[in-house]
């Protein structure tokens, strides 16, 4: 039984790195085979993940495998897996939206020169994030941590030539360094105080024996990774930057990896992190800031990747919320279930931008875009899904969340929520409509009509798969629930508000109505009640002016500011005071050799006066 | 009849005075090398004296090797006078200024 | 300590290989530059497979010295040639085995005074190598200036950016280093009363008190400026990035992958290990100087346009790293600070060999004149992009490792320090990713589009060197276990 269980998770999380090596040594001449291995590699991580899902189903405790790793640096670290039910439903969703995301980019990334390129970094990505899913500690995290920036830095500068492409690259990777680095430092807090970095005995007794204030400390330094990974408040900017990537990357990065791992090291660290009630405090504070902030940002955009690029911070912010207000399985649960539709709704546009050629839902309207039929339903379904709709899997997720938060004493949290999900509703319904009740429809032949080929099915296909999931995996709540509940002794909150559910409904309902109204309803004049305010219209579209304070403060401070002191200083004052040194030594010279008088007889003379009175001084000391 | 060792000392130094007035005053390259050799030979002929005086062998191999000290000189130092005077027309020293 | 005499004399074939290969270079005429070259390649590979040799040959399980050969030299005054090595020196002689011939090899298709060029080179290399092997320190300071002459040619004559300057600059400082060492080596001579420059002795007396406190004290500052000029030390780095722009590739490839590795070697070898009171006594100020080198370097780094000064702004920076492991005195700096030289050479060799390729066919080496060479040349921008992402600290590329261990010591001991140095890695990050963006994304220029990626011959060298990042990135306890034996000992054996 063990063996075949580390054999299927090593099988899981190694296939795809075999398959970026093979296709970055041999196979980047060969775009159809670096495809196929690519998309085998991971089917079979699938498959694999699957089969572990099964067999653990009804396992009582996490299976965990772990080896000596670095004995000999003198640090005392333990690698090896950890197969607990959140990991290996992390583990089954993260290799099922990689698979189908593949898939899909069969047909969109079709005749791209860099096709086998973007498979091999395709398969790092899922290689990082697969094992970052089961690893079991958190060194062992944030190695996978860092490799999933890194293949997301080289997926989003795919198209490397575009200058906004690269420097959405470069911006991803430098943020969530700075993230990053306070997670490094988290780990370090840890592991000089509790001597241990596995992430059960974390959950367990080890923390409980570090001094209160030092756990705080490191929990929020550890958070500060998540801040950097899952684009919250204030290093949010990146994430809608990193739209410049092809789609079936942001769709891969939304879902279920990059962001994803933000929520996901929450999770697993939840029991840590609840002993500190005051870093929880700050973790819902960042949650709810960032979900607020993301979702204004959404109601103007024009760009349909940037729309759902918004909402994926506002999602992830409403997660944090719900895990920091004690809810672990209603975080978890909504990561699962924005997952899916996540996917779908890139996907979906994704079609749409590559059929049409524009990222702006206005002109997708225009050109008829509600032509393509399979990727509207499925869009449909998935914007529902995403503004809480009652029968699709993003109804039960939020419902369970607005739960978890009206259980806090205080109801300010509940309220800010509950205006995300009227927001959440608002905008995402702009969009659909917009789209599908477009003022006017240039008619153009051929272009509105579904085109029918071996790409294009490769693209529908995992959209029918998605929204199937989208619809019915809500009906999975109570499984999903009892399965994860094996794990956690502590479930702090299960309280039964009615109210709550009943509020988020009839705001989610308002605001698809006022989209409606806006938006949907004929002779609609399709501008929103925020652009009727031009300075707050200008705040949101401008992003609350984040990035301008980013740009002032690199310029300025960094590059102006120290870079240019350090620099001078080596300039000026160090090479100053050495060129002065080395000018003073022939200077110096120079005045010497004024002693020097040509004549060679001069100096015979003066040797044969030294000597002479030398002898007579030698001479008359011996008297 | 043996000369006393004082009026050989005596004149070596003569020669040695002579030697170092030629190399220190004449303005001409080749009259330094006189000089130098000069001097060289009067210490030769101390050595022999003293040699004698002492009846120790030691005086007259030492002048054996400055004969040999003294030819090879003469010949390196001929050469470079030879090459400066190709170089620059005369045999004064003070035009030897390069290295200034 | 413990001496395990060698059966078979690897070190003395090392340096007896390079200088076959020196005598056998001059004996070739010099038009024949294809032969040079190809008995060049011929001897460093010599080397490199021995140096392998024995890297593997090396017993973890027993530790110390081993290899030791030993020999009389100059008997009145106690100087013997000792050769052997231990876990610091063995990481270091594989690593100058790597970089000698991948730097061979880097200078295939230059075509001034071939000849004159290999023959300084080996000369050169000759001097580091005996340097990490000596245990004496009369050849230790020997092979120090050894390999410091030829180094003022090699930049004067081959060097490319106000190379004259360079090459001075250079030149002035390290013999301004080596002025310091000399006094402290007579000093520590004298004053141990043993009339021995061997190095085992030495230690013993210093370890043991022999040699009073204050002695260790002066002598440790002297030592550790004089060879920290070399370790590019703050506020001694300047002479470094100068004189890595000027230098010719290969010799770049030598002066950042090895040459400063002889500073910090240097200071572990000869000023801890033989003045531990002295170490102790300083360690504090050695640790303030290496963070603010580490945090300097990277924002210096920041401003640079030129890809050499730029990576030569991100050594300061990461040896630093070293310095601050070196200061921690426990033995995870130690580990950390061994592992990041050795992780260190390979990465900036292999940065100089890349900018060296896009050097030899765009003939620039200014950032803004460049761009869009991803395109152009594929594989070698990827050559590029991997060292960069090592210098970043990327896990799964060897200095990540390094650079972890370093920092969990650092911040064992000196917790601000240790903050500050890690907060260096996100500047880090900004300027190497500045420096790939502008240099290979972005559109084509005109009059780059027909430039050649690299050839199967000359991508060699840099697969080898990016091969070994990626496999010590992997299993980083291949090189742990190894200075695991000398570091452990070293410190569980210092004076309470």
């Amino acid at each position: 039984m063990a063996y075949p269980t580390l054999a299927a998770l090593i099988m899981a999380t190694f296939l795809p790195f075999a398959a970026f090596l093979l296709i970055m040594i041999f196979t980047r001449m060969k775009p159809g085979l670096s495809a196929r291995l690519s998309i085998g590699s991971v089917a079979v991580s699938f498959v694999c993940s699957v089969v572990l899902l099964a067999q653990n189903w009804a396992a009582p405790g996490p299976v965990e495998y772990s080896t000596q790793f670095l004995a000999s640096s003198g640090l005392n670290v333990q690698v090896g897996f950890l197969a607990d039910q959140l990991g290996l439903l992390m583990l089954t969703i993260v290799a099922a939206i990689c698979l189908l995301v593949q898939i899909y980019s069969l047909g969109y990334m079709a005749g791209d020169p860099g096709f086998s390129r973007y498979y091999a970094f395709m398969s790092l990505f899922a290689w990082a994030m697969l094992s970052l899913s089961v690893s079991r500690s958190l060194l062992q995290i944030y190695v996978f941590w860092e490799l999933v920036g890194l293949s997301s830095y080289l997926l989003i500068g795919f198209w490397y030539e575009k200058f906004s492409a690269s420097q959405a690259g470069k911006k991803a990777f430098v943020m969530t360094r700075a993230g990053d680095v306070a997670f490094f430092l988290g780990i370090f807090v840890v592991l000089l105080n509790a001597g241990n970095l596995g992430v059960l005995e974390l959950n367990g007794p080890t923390a409980t024996r570090m001094p209160h204030e030092v756990l705080t400390l490191s929990a929020l330094l550890i958070f500060g990774g998540i801040v950097g990974k899952s684009a919250q408040f204030p290093l949010m900017t990146w994430l809608p930057d990193a739209m410049e990537g092809p789609t079936p990357v942001s769709a891969l990065l939304h879902s279920a990896t990059m962001v994803a791992a933000g929520v996901f090291l929450f999770a697993r660290l939840f029991p840590f992190f609840s002993l500190s009630p005051e870093a929880m405090g700050v973790f819902l504070a960042i949650g709810t800031i960032s979900m607020l902030l993301a979702s204004t940002m959404a109601m103007v955009s024009r760009d349909i990747k940037r729309v759902w690029a918004y909402s994926t911070i506002s999602q992830l912010g409403l997660m944090i919320m719900g895990l920091a207000a004690g809810g672990y399985f209603a975080g978890v649960f909504h990561l699962t279930t924005h997952a899916g539709f996540k996917a779908l709704l890139f996907l979906c546009s994704g079609v749409f931008i590559h059929h049409f050629g524009t990222n702006d839902f206005y002109e997708l309207g225009r050109s008829g875009s509600r032509g393509l039929k399979i990727p509207t339903i499925s869009i449909v379904i998935a914007a529902a899904a995403l503004s809480g709709v009652p029968p699709l899997s993003g109804y039960f997720s939020k419902e369970s969340i607005m739960s978890a938060l009206a259980g806090l004493s205080n109801p300010m949290w509940l309220l800010a929520g509950l205006l995300g999900v009227f927001l959440t509703a608002y905008y995402s319904f702009r969009v659909m409509f917009v789209m599908f009740f477009p003022k006017s429809v240039e008619q153009e032949s051929g272009h509105a009509h579904a085109p029918d080929h071996a790409g294009y099915r490769a693209m529908t296909g995992p959209l029918v798969f998605l929204a199937t999931v989208t619809v019915l995996l809500g009906f999975f709540e109570a499984p999903i629930k009892n399965f994860l509940a094996g794990m956690l002794v502590i479930d702090l909150h299960a309280p039964e508000t009615n109210w709550s559910h009943i509020a988020a409904l009839v705001l989610s309902i308002a605001g698809l109505a006022l989209a409606w109204f806006e938006f949907g309803r004929r002779g609609a004049e399709q501008v929103g009640f925020v652009e009727k305010i031009p300075p707050l219209y200008r705040l949101f579209a401008e992003r609350w002016y984040l990035d301008h304070i980013y740009g002032l403060f690199v310029d300025r401070v960094i590059d102006r500011g120290i870079s240019w002191l350090c620099w001078q200083n080596d300039n000026k004052v160090i090479d100053g005071a050495i060129d002065e040194l080395a000018g003073g030594t022939v200077e110096g010279g120079r005045i010497s050799a004024f002693l020097q008088t040509v004549m060679i007889q001069y100096r015979l003379l003066a040797i044969f006066a030294v000597l002479v009175f030398l002898a007579f001084y030698f001479f008359f000391e011996k008297i | 009849m043996i000369v006393p060792l004082s009026h050989a000392l005596i004149l070596s130094a003569i020669l040695f005075g002579l030697g170092v007035f030629c190399a220190v005053s004449r303005r001409n390259l080749i009259m330094m090398v006189l000089g130098i050799e000069i001097m060289l030979n009067s210490a030769s002929i101390a050595f022999v004296a003293a040699a004698l005086r002492w009846q120790n062998l030691e005086g007259q191999t030492f002048v054996l090797f400055i004969l040999a000290v003294a030819a090879t000189e003469v010949s390196v130092g001929l050469a470079i006078i030879v090459y400066a005077f190709r170089r620059t027309g005369s045999f004064d020293p003070g035009n030897y200024n390069l290295l200034k | 300590m413990h001496m395990e005499p060698a059966n078979f004399p690897y070190l003395s074939a090392i340096l007896g290989t390079t200088v076959a290969g020196l005598i056998a270079i001059m004996l070739i005429p010099a038009e024949k530059k294809e032969l040079i070259r190809r008995v060049s390649a011929t001897f460093s590979g010599i080397t490199l497979v021995i140096s392998l040799l024995l890297f593997f040959a090396y017993d973890r399980s027993m530790g110390g010295f081993q290899f030791v050969e030993d020999y009389s030299w100059i008997p009145s005054l106690g100087i013997r040639y000792i050769n052997g090595v231990d876990g610091f020196s063995l990481p270091n002689l594989l690593l100058t085995g790597i970089v000698f011939f991948t730097g061979v090899l880097t200078m295939w298709e230059m075509e001034t005074r071939v000849k004159e060029f290999y023959a300084l080179y080996f000369l050169l290399v000759t001097g580091v190598f005996g340097l990490f092997m000596s245990l004496d320190l009369f050849f230790i300071f020997v092979w120090y200036d050894v390999s410091l002459f030829p180094m003022y040619l090699l930049i004067a004559v081959w060097g490319t950016t106000r190379k004259e300057y360079g090459a001075m600059k250079l030149t002035l400082y390290l013999l301004a280093g080596s002025a310091l060492i000399l006094p402290a080596v007579i000093f520590l001579y004298f004053k141990s009363g043993l009339g021995t420059f061997g190095f085992v002795p030495l230690m013993q007396s210093g370890m043991s008190g022999t040699i009073a406190p204050w002695e260790q004290k002066f002598a440790f500052i002297l030592l550790f400026l004089g060879f920290g000029i070399l370790a590019g030390v703050w506020p001694f780095h300047t002479w470094s990035p100068v004189g890595h722009a000027a230098a010719p590739h290969a010799v770049s490839m030598v002066h950042a992958g090895v040459l400063m590795k002889i500073g910090s070697f240097g200071v572990l070898r000869v000023a801890i290990m033989l003045c531990p009171v002295g170490w102790s006594y300083w360690a504090p100020l050695m640790a303030v100087l290496a963070a603010i080198g580490i945090i300097y370097g990277a924002f210096a780094g920041l401003r640079q346009t030129d890809l050499k000064y730029v990576i030569g702004y991100s050594s300061v920076s990461h040896m630093g790293v070293v310095g601050l492991g070196l200061s921690t005195m426990t033995v995870e700096g130690l580990n950390g600070a061994v592992f990041q030289m050795f992780a260190h050479g390979i990465m900036t060799a292999l940065l100089f060999s890349s900018i060296g390729y896009i050097y030899d066919r765009t003939h620039t080496k200014m950032v803004p004149e460049l761009g869009g060479l991803s395109r152009v040349m594929p594989v070698a921008s990827t050559f590029f992009i991997v060292a960069a992402l090592a210098s970043m600290g990327l896990p799964g590329l060897a200095n990540f490792w390094g650079e972890l261990v370093v920092f969990i010591a650092a911040f064992r001991t000196y917790p601000p320090l240790g903050v500050i140095a890690v907060l260096a890695l996100v500047v880090t990050a900004l300027f190497m990713l500045r420096v790939v963006q502008r240099t290979f994304y972005g559109p084509v220029d005109e009059k780059f589009s027909k430039l050649q990626d690299v050839s199967f011959f000359l991508g060699v060298p840099r697969m080898i060197l990016a091969a070994v990042l990626v496999i010590v990135g992997l299993y980083p306890s291949i090189l742990f276990d190894v200075i695991h034996t000398a570091s452990a000992p070293f410190i569980n054996g210092l004076p309470k």
